[in-house]
């Protein structure tokens, strides 16, 4: 018969285990979509289902689960963006999956201008920007990840646009490039 | 479709089937084996903010930090899960749960029982002025003696202690975590959790691959063979299989019988002598179905 701690135990894991099937991969895919690291992937995923863990009180228990990891990862991303980087002896396993598993794709010429165009935008508006076109987020769910208000996303999710548009007519004018190779290693 | 998704490097649906279900399943264990709780019983620490310079680190194959270390901590106990004390048998109510020796530069730290309450290591390492939580897990049998987490607060610098071969953890190969080095004048916090060996019929909470050295499936290759005939290999080593994961749409459920029919796409150590197996009714797994992103919302500019 478990003792109620283990009990207790018990219940957060099964809670912790819906949290992660419902969510991993979109967690997975959010990461992946933003780093052709395998090693930086796998950590950053792992240190954001860490963080659920950890911090499951906090996880809210409906769709809105979903954002929160956003947000918890988008951070992890950061830090490991600023070169703070954790070698997880917890994802060995994923580490190895994704490395073997996974390749960027090569992007023919007009994707190329694309990522260019996109590149030339500071971080904060390629991540307004593709929290709407990858995760497919409305402003509401994209305030909820980025912490701001509902109205502050859509202004500036205005301004992303307009000033995407503006560089990829730029791009387009100037001489095509084929054969670049940009990997989503450089988006976002 | 907008522009920006035309370079959308991959769906959350193309990233899922690029991992194992055992493999999502196997990170799922290792974190539900981490510490969820500071040893007083409230949740942990908030994420930290970023650019806040707390940071939390998980170790293995890290450099290892030059001339500071003065503590080392070694899970090198001399008792048995039955609580065997060298040659006199302690009740864990008695037993110093840690041992310290000092010796030169450094303090080795020694688990004496590795079934103490978490409550008593982290008021002898307090006595010590140090402010660290160590939790033991049951682990498989590999990993019984090995640093399976570690995390510490802003501007600690633990480092891990590795051992070549000593253990195999999958992709990061043999360097294997087996203690740490705690820097001299460690003012910080740490959690740190260690596999333990399992009490009889306990369910394991960090588990190497079911084939790594030391485990009861090292040496078989099963993948892709019918339940019924892994079980047979199964049988000649004395081991059962309480608990089949099977994944039906990306949700995997366990079960406690399959037909032998099935086939077995991976495997976990679940207890002593026993494992759990990843099965199916097709040859190869299934590609998980997960959502799509969804429609991008209208564009002003568009």
């Amino acid at each position: 018969m478990p003792s109620p701690p283990i009990a207790a135990r018990d219940e957060r894991q099964r809670r912790f285990e819906e949290v992660y099937l419902a969510h991993r991969s979109s967690i997975l895919g959010y990461v992946l979509r933003r780093t052709d690291n395998p090693d930086d992937a796998a950590d950053v995923i792992a240190e954001t289902f860490l963080t659920a863990w950890r911090r499951l009180e906090d996880v809210p228990c409906d769709a809105g689960a979903r954002l929160w990891l956003y947000g918890v990862a988008r951070r992890v991303l950061a830090n490991h963006h600023r070169g703070v980087r954790r070698r997880s002896a917890l994802t060995e396993r994923l580490r190895a999956d994704l490395a073997t598993g996974y390749r960027p794709p090569e992007f023919d010429s007009g994707q190329a201008q694309i990522a260019e165009a996109f590149l030339r935008l500071p971080p904060a508006e390629r991540e307004l920007l593709t929290l709407s076109a990858w995760e497919g987020l409305d402003y509401g769910q994209i305030a909820v990840v980025l912490g701001c208000s509902r109205n502050a996303v859509r202004l500036r999710l205005f301004r992303a646009r307009k000033r995407f548009a503006g560089e990829l007519a730029s791009c387009q004018t100037r001489s095509a490039h084929p054969g670049v190779h940009v990997t989503n290693g450089g988006l976002a | 479709m907008s522009q920006i998704s035309r370079i959308c490097p991959v769906t959350d649906a193309e990233a899922e089937r690029i991992v194992r279900p055992a493999t999502f399943a196997d990170l799922g264990g290792r974190i539900t084996a981490s510490p969820a709780a500071t040893a007083d019983g409230t949740p942990g620490r908030p994420y930290p903010a970023a650019g806040s310079r707390a940071r939390r680190r998980w170790l293995i194959g890290a450099p290892l930090a030059a001339g500071l270390a003065v503590v080392v901590l070694l899970v090198t106990w001399l008792a048995s899960p039955a609580q065997r004390v060298g040659p006199v048998r302690v009740g864990p109510q008695v037993a110093q749960a840690l041992s310290f020796t000092t010796s030169g530069r450094y303090i080795t730290v020694i688990v004496r029982n590795p079934l103490a309450d978490p409550t008593r290591y982290r008021a002898e390492f307090a006595a010590h002025h140090l402010d660290i939580t160590l939790t033991l897990v049951p682990a498989s049998p590999s990993l019984v003696g090995t640093l399976v987490y570690s995390g510490q607060s802003a501007g600690a610098d633990i480092t891990p202690i590795t051992a070549q071969g000593r253990c195999y953890t999958g992709g990061g190969g043999s360097a294997c975590p087996v203690g740490v080095r705690i820097p001299a004048g460690f003012r910080g916090q740490a959690q740190l959790a260690f596999g333990r060996a399992a009490r009889p019929g306990e369910r394991y909470e960090t588990t190497a691959p079911a084939t790594a050295p030391g485990e009861v499936m090292h040496g078989m290759r099963f993948q892709g063979d019918t339940v019924s005939q892994v079980l047979a290999m199964l049988r000649e080593r004395d081991v059962t299989v309480p608990v089949f994961n099977y994944a039906r749409q990306g949700y995997a459920r366990n079960l406690s019988h399959v037909p032998g029919s099935w086939y077995v796409y991976d495997a976990a150590p679940w207890a002593s002598q026993q494992v759990m197996l990843f099965v199916g009714p097709t040859k190869t797994p299934p590609a998980a179905k997960s959502p799509q992103p969804g429609t991008p919302v209208p564009s002003p500019t568009s």
